[in-house]
């Protein structure tokens, strides 16, 4: 049997043992990801616009993150609407960066690869730059989402007549809170992963200047910084969907 | 204050030519003169287009000459791109006479330095000193980091395993203690990122050997300049090493504050808790990963498709190093839910109850 299929076996086998049925939906939603993950890279090499297909994706995949791993759905429903909001903030963020900083499709590094290939595509590139950080920043966006929802919910069940602003209070703390770790899991899920770059530049002694300006440098940077400034985000907007729904709540029962 | 001094230092990248070694100049006029559409063999159409790019040089010997220089680039732009007036770009000028003036690049850095400004305003006004910490523990890791690739590159990477393994442990440290200062709470969060970790390479190791890495095919590993088999699994591990560390942070914390509101809790009933946590954690952190391990390949798999590529090559080739490192990392955040709930029931300070 491949590896893949073996080391997918194993994880689903151990977040079904440890997470029931929400590891197994958890697991789902993985699979499901992969699949909306390769049909934009299909979509737009048969043409569609990437900032389209990126924006209809990544609302899919929001969806999918959000609702399989998370089995509360109080703490769902004002998750996804504040990710979404986050998200269409950063693509007004994000696109008009790229288009200015130019750091898309390939550098001298990737000569060895590119041998052979054409490049003259006819699909812009710069589209899949866009569509390349945008994707890349959901995961974390769902994530913070869920971690202040459910916190905010949990502190909602127990005192329903908490006042708006002291919600309001409650729910940065909590971004306080997981803002730190966060940081870390973006920093060593970018920078682990580009070790082999790293060690790259510094073998070649490239300058501090010449790296700082390097198109695949800076593409990840810009795409760390871009997930920060969307984790960031995420914290005041989650709270505020949670401070409206509750208010209308709490206009309903009057 | 501090964000005011720092938008002022965005605006200083336009004027540092002089810090440059390469030569800098500024794109003044811009001409188009030539236009083609192309047709490759696989019937992609592109336009290719000529540009004639006058600059001002900035910096060095050349300071203050012009230059027209020539540029080709096609409209879908993977490997060159237009220049527009105002840009700032490097120059490669030749000593001898005959040979032409080249553009070798655009100068990025005003652009990077506005967005790391616009994460770190955002940060300061929205987190104030919280924010302050977690800036400083990504800025004391990066520095980490880059000690361990000059000791790797020095040994030739010779050592990679033990080095980047250390340095796995000293992150942790180092993050950990950041976030939570030397306690008992810290240590335990301690042990389950390392031994979540580890577990997953073992495991990982394992199911290498019994399928003899089937499908993982190293040799589209990118940027390699060392043996990749071990440069990939270092890479993994590091990927994974901070949302394991976000995860355990999670869970032990959440434990610690049960036991301080309910003193007499069994230690089984502490490790149920640990496990109920966990649950709603680890789906998410496992598709932050995911995503971020994919997006990367997202250029290269298009290309490949394009170039009239099959979609099984086309995953082998560019995807499938980017899942096994997913599924790795998953198992690794899965093992540390465990891990985390069973050291933080065994090792919670009983005299909390006094």
């Amino acid at each position: 049997m491949n590896t893949i299929t073996v080391l997918g076996l194993i994880l689903f086998g151990l977040m079904t043992l440890i997470g029931g049925k929400t590891g197994a939906t958890a697991f789902l939603s993985l699979l499901f990801n992969f699949g909306l993950l390769f049909l934009a890279v299909v979509l737009i090499s048969w043409g569609f616009p990437a900032m389209g297909v990126s924006l209809v994706i990544g609302t899919i995949i929001l969806a999918f993150t959000i609702f399989f791993g998370e089995a509360n759905e109080v703490a769902a429903k004002p998750a996804y609407m504040a990710a979404l909001i986050v998200m269409v903030i950063l693509v007004l963020i994000i696109f008009p960066v790229e288009n200015w900083i130019m750091a898309q499709g390939f550098s001298l590094e990737d000569s060895e690869d590119l041998e052979g290939m054409s490049l003259a595509i006819g699909v812009s590139f710069i589209g899949v730059a866009v569509t390349e950080a945008i994707l890349s920043t959901l995961g974390a966006i769902a994530e913070a989402a869920i971690a202040i929802a459910a916190g905010l919910s949990e502190i909602l069940a127990q005192h329903p007549q908490l006042p708006t602003k002291r919600l309001y209070i409650d729910g940065i703390s909590i971004g306080k809170q997981i803002i730190g770790t966060t940081f870390n899991t973006l920093f060593f899920g970018f920078f682990g992963g580009f070790l082999a770059l790293f060690i790259w530049f510094s073998g070649l002694h490239y300058s501090f200047g010449s790296v700082i300006n390097n198109k695949i440098f800076v593409a990840e940077v810009l795409m760390v910084l871009f997930s920060l400034i969307g984790v960031i985000l995420v914290v005041p907007v989650t709270t505020w969907v949670m401070t409206v729904q509750h208010r209308q709540q709490v206009k309903h029962r009057d | 204050m501090v964000i005011v001094l720092g938008l002022i230092g965005v605006g200083l990248t336009r004027i540092n030519a002089g810090l440059y070694h390469q030569t800098v100049a500024q794109v003044t006029h811009v001409q188009t003169t030539d236009r083609n559409t192309t047709t490759d063999e696989f019937e992609n159409k592109d336009k290719t287009l000529v540009q004639m790019v006058t600059v001002r040089v900035l910096n060095k010997a050349h300071r203050g000459r012009t230059y027209r220089i020539k540029n080709t680039y096609t409209r879908s732009g993977a490997m060159d791109q237009p220049y527009r007036v105002g840009d700032q770009v490097f120059l490669r000028i030749p000593s001898s006479q005959h040979n032409a003036v080249t553009i070798q690049g655009l100068k990025r850095d005003t652009a990077l330095a506005f967005v790391a400004w616009l994460a770190l305003a955002l940060l300061l006004l929205i987190m104030r000193f919280s924010g302050l910490m977690a800036f400083l523990s990504v800025a004391l890791n990066a520095v980490l980091f880059y000690a361990a690739i000059q000791i790797d590159l020095a040994t030739n990477g010779g050592h990679i395993y033990l080095l980047f393994g250390v340095l796995a442990v000293l992150f942790a440290v180092l993050t950990l203690w950041l976030v939570l200062g030397f306690s008992r709470q810290m240590v335990v969060t301690l042990g389950a990122t390392v031994a979540g970790t580890g577990l997953a390479v073992i495991i990982s190791l394992i199911v290498f050997a019994v399928t003899h890495e089937r499908g993982v095919t190293y040799e589209s590993m990118q940027y390699v300049t060392q043996v990749p088999r071990p440069l990939f699994l270092v890479e993994t591990v590091l990927g994974s090493l901070g949302a394991v560390m976000d995860e355990s942070t999670d869970i032990v914390a959440s434990l610690f504050q049960l036991k301080t509101e309910r003193p007499d809790i069994a230690p089984r009933q502490v490790f149920k808790s640990g496990i109920q946590i966990g649950r709603s954690i680890m789906g998410p952190l496992i598709n932050v990963l995911f995503l971020i391990f994919m997006a990367d390949t997202f250029a290269m798999t298009l290309l490949y498709l394009r170039n009239g590529n099959s979609w099984g090559y086309t995953f082998t080739m560019n995807m499938s190093l980017g899942m096994v490192q997913s599924l790795i990392s998953g198992i690794g955040i899965v093992l540390a839910i465990p891990v985390a709930s069973w050291l933080a029931s065994r090792l919670m300070p009983k005299e909390v109850v006094a």
